[in-house]
């Protein structure tokens, strides 16, 4: 322990001098270098594959690499599989956490190995949608509207001819979040709790691919879905939806409804999301440097939504995206960033 | 990245707009095509299997598996396999997997054997068919999934379809290699008898290529197979889903559990596969030894 300690302070003095004696106090001194990119290790961030978050963790990458020197990896892995790392450090970063919303997560932040920093994004939504079209019809593409009273979802069972199953042609199909998803869960509960379990298939998409495919498809084809879905996204940005209402918030409602064995759930919407980045217990403790700047790090939602039609639109990737955002908004990532760092983004870019 | 000693070449956006053109207009018509496969065909099946007693699916597949081998004991192991999976509490699963994997794999073999036949007799189809085969068997099955359900919709249709894509090009390579083997002297003799081409092929070629015939329709099942947890990605229901939802929560022992049945009904499919496969005369001449 003694002898420990003793070479650290040896060795701390001798880095020190060495700086010292290479003559660079001034990048010692600067106000932007952080500890765990100076040791030499790479910062793993979670390679999320939905829109924003793959935009999120490409800007962050490009503010990590420019401003700080950092070298950054991505490790690609569903949600849970993400948080798991990151309890265990195998990544050090994760750029959009739904923070609550899973037990994986959940647990891992009473056990104290992540903690959640900043407001990655403000004023995000999640709920059950069906495109505009149903409900007002659309006359530039002749359509009628089919589910005209359609406003809530105790009006589901009305319509549910109009959702048709194709496997189950006498219930509708309720486009559930992939299997596994923690949303899926919540789902399936909200299904028991607003009584539709009788006149709606519970229709698990397996992927977010196919989920997108086919709620694309049948924007295309102008016909009727009814799906789970999320904003900031880029088909959110893209067409316009209506947002059926729910039950309002209730804490105790929700519990029942995010344990997925609970057997009779009460309905409730969801929560208004907390999205923070999430970032494991030895890199929060060894960076405050890094730390830091996540507190700060924001992009405004209206932006996110039209950064991420821009991405779908022109079929970019997220890096390239992220770079052509930084480049037309230096004042939202300024903000960010202490001037020295700012300076090496700018330049970098 | 882009140095000038490559020209630039890209067909994305072609594709892109051919997929939104072709969805937009003639989705409705392919999903009605979809329909006509689901309600016709698929759903019946499913529900057959589903609703019949599992003791009954149980002794079939005994009788069936005595059928192919005349083996007692190898009938009731194939029969406590699959007992084992409803053990698990996995029965429904397995009947969905197995509706879908019957449906595809009769698809395959209505268009898989007689092409293997075609181009056994044509040499310039055998040499177009070949690399069509090649990217049936590697492309990234999302890479064609995607469109595929955009136009028939998600769920059970768009994976028979990849199944079928994946398990066709075994059966088509083998039933081809069968014919070709087939002793020429003993062709040669069938024409100096004057049989026709019909004739030669029903009563010579198909007999004599039977084996490797089999090998492909067993190797054809194996790759369907292969395909189950990739049909629940894109919303089949059945043994996948049960694979994916475990590794998707983390739940390791529940995705072994599905995953251990999906290789059960391999081997069951395989083992009376094989049994099937063997020369007749030395199927019934086993037992005796």
């Amino acid at each position: 322990m003694r002898m420990g300690n003793g070479k650290s302070i040896a060795a701390g003095t001798l880095a020190a001098l060495a700086c010292l004696l290479a003559g660079q106090p001034a990048q010692a001194a600067g106000a932007a270098a952080s500890p765990w990119c100076k040791a030499g290790k790479p910062v793993k961030l979670a390679g999320l594959d939905w829109e924003s978050g793959a935009f999120l963790t490409a800007t962050l990458q490009l503010v990590l690499e420019h401003g700080y020197g950092c070298r950054t990896e991505t490790v690609p892995g569903n949600t849970v599989t993400m948080e798991t790392a990151l309890a265990n450090d195998d990544i050090q970063l994760l750029a959009e956490e739904w923070v609550g919303r899973s037990d994986a997560w959940n647990a891992a932040a009473r056990a104290g190995k992540v903690k959640a920093v900043g407001h990655v994004i403000e004023g995000a939504a999640e709920g059950w949608y069906v495109p505009d079209y149903v409900v007002n019809g659309d006359a530039r593409r002749k359509i009628k509207p089919l589910a005209p009273g359609l406003k809530s979802v105790g009006d589901l069972p009305r319509y549910k001819a109009v959702f048709a199953d194709e496997e189950e042609p006498a219930k509708g199909r309720f486009l559930n979040c992939p299997t596994g998803w923690t949303c899926e869960g919540v789902n399936s509960q909200k299904l028991k709790a607003y009584k539709l379990t009788d006149s709606y298939v519970n229709f698990r998409p397996g992927s977010g691919a196919a989920l997108d495919a086919e709620i694309a498809s049948a924007i295309l084809r102008g016909k009727p879905v009814l799906l789970y879905y999320w904003s900031p996204t880029a088909l959110m940005g893209k067409y316009r939806f209506v947002r059926l209402a729910e039950p309002a918030y209730d804490a105790r409602c929700f519990a029942t409804l995010a344990d997925k064995d609970h057997p009779a759930p009460c309905g409730s919407a969801s929560p208004a999301a907390l999205i923070q980045a999430g970032v494991s217990k030895p890199f929060a403790e060894s960076d405050p440097v890094l730390v830091g700047m996540l507190e700060k790090f924001n992009v405004p939602l209206d932006q996110l939504n039209r950064a991420l039609a821009e991405m779908a639109e022109r079929k970019v990737d997220a890096r390239a995206q992220a770079r052509a955002w930084m480049k037309a908004n230096p004042a939202v990532w300024r903000k960010w960033v202490p001037a020295d760092a700012a300076a090496r983004i700018a330049a970098g870019l | 990245m882009s140095t000038p000693f490559f020209i630039p070449l890209s067909f994305k956006d072609a594709v892109n707009h051919a997929v939104e053109w072709l969805v937009g207009q003639y989705g409705d018509q392919f999903r009605q095509l979809s329909g006509l496969l689901l309600r016709g065909v698929l759903l019946p099946l499913e529900s057959v299997l589903r609703a019949a007693p599992p003791w009954l699916v149980l002794l079939a597949v005994a009788l069936l598996a005595w059928h192919a081998s005349r083996s007692a004991g190898r009938s009731l192991g194939l029969a406590a396999l699959l007992y084992l999976i409803g053990c698990f509490g996995l029965w429904d699963a397995l009947m969905q997997t197995l509706a879908i994997m019957l449906v595809a794999l009769a698809l395959a073999l209505a268009i898989g054997i007689p092409l293997g036949i075609a181009a056994a007799w044509s040499d310039r189809l055998r040499r177009v068919l070949l690399p069509v085969l090649d990217v049936m068997q590697t492309l990234p099955s999302f890479v064609y999934l995607v469109p595929v359900l955009m136009l028939f919709g998600l769920g059970k249709v768009p994976a028979i379809l990849a199944t079928v894509v994946y398990a066709l090009p075994p059966l088509v390579r083998l039933t081809d290699l069968g014919i070709r083997q087939v002793d020429p002297g003993l062709t040669e003799a069938a024409w100096s008898f004057g049989t026709t081409r019909w004739q030669l092929l029903l009563t010579v070629q198909l007999p004599q290529a039977r084996p490797t015939i089999m090998a492909g329709i067993n190797q054809a099942t194996m790759m369907a197979l292969a395909m189950v947890v990739i049909a629940s990605m894109i919303g089949a229901r059945g043994l996948g889903e049960d694979v994916l939802a475990g590794i998707q929560t983390l739940d390791v022992g529940r995705g072994m559990q599905a995953g251990l049945a999906i290789v059960i009904l391999a081997i069951v499919a395989d083992r009376i596969g094989q049994a099937y496969g063997r020369p007749r005369a030395r199927r019934t001449a086993e037992p005796r030894r």
